[in-house]
């Protein structure tokens, strides 16, 4: 495959948004931050941390 | 790809990284009140 420049972050970060359109993925990657923090903080308590 | 042109790229990719920020530092804030109260560690 033609040598792909590799992009220089966290300049090029933006540049994210021209492969994945948030119009469409906002919501499921707020979702799945949600998931992973309960999932943490499920874990954590369960192990005894907390109150 | 996404269809986005880029200049959108761009002005989405700023909010994202403004909401993010305050999304950070509202967690972090609300961590050292629970830290503060009752420590976990």
């Amino acid at each position: 495959m033609s040598e792909i420049k590799k992009p220089k972050n966290p300049e090029d970060d933006w540049k994210v948004w021209m492969v994945v359109n948030p119009a469409t993925w906002l919501m499921p990657i707020l979702f799945a931050v949600l998931a992973t923090v309960l999932i943490i903080h499920w874990v954590l308590l369960s192990l005894g941390f907390g109150f | 790809m996404s269809g986005l042109t880029e200049q959108q790229a761009k002005e989405f990719h700023e909010q994202f990284k403004t909401t993010f920020t305050a999304f950070v530092a509202l967690a972090g804030l609300a961590h050292l009140l629970v830290a503060a109260a009752q420590p976990w560690i």
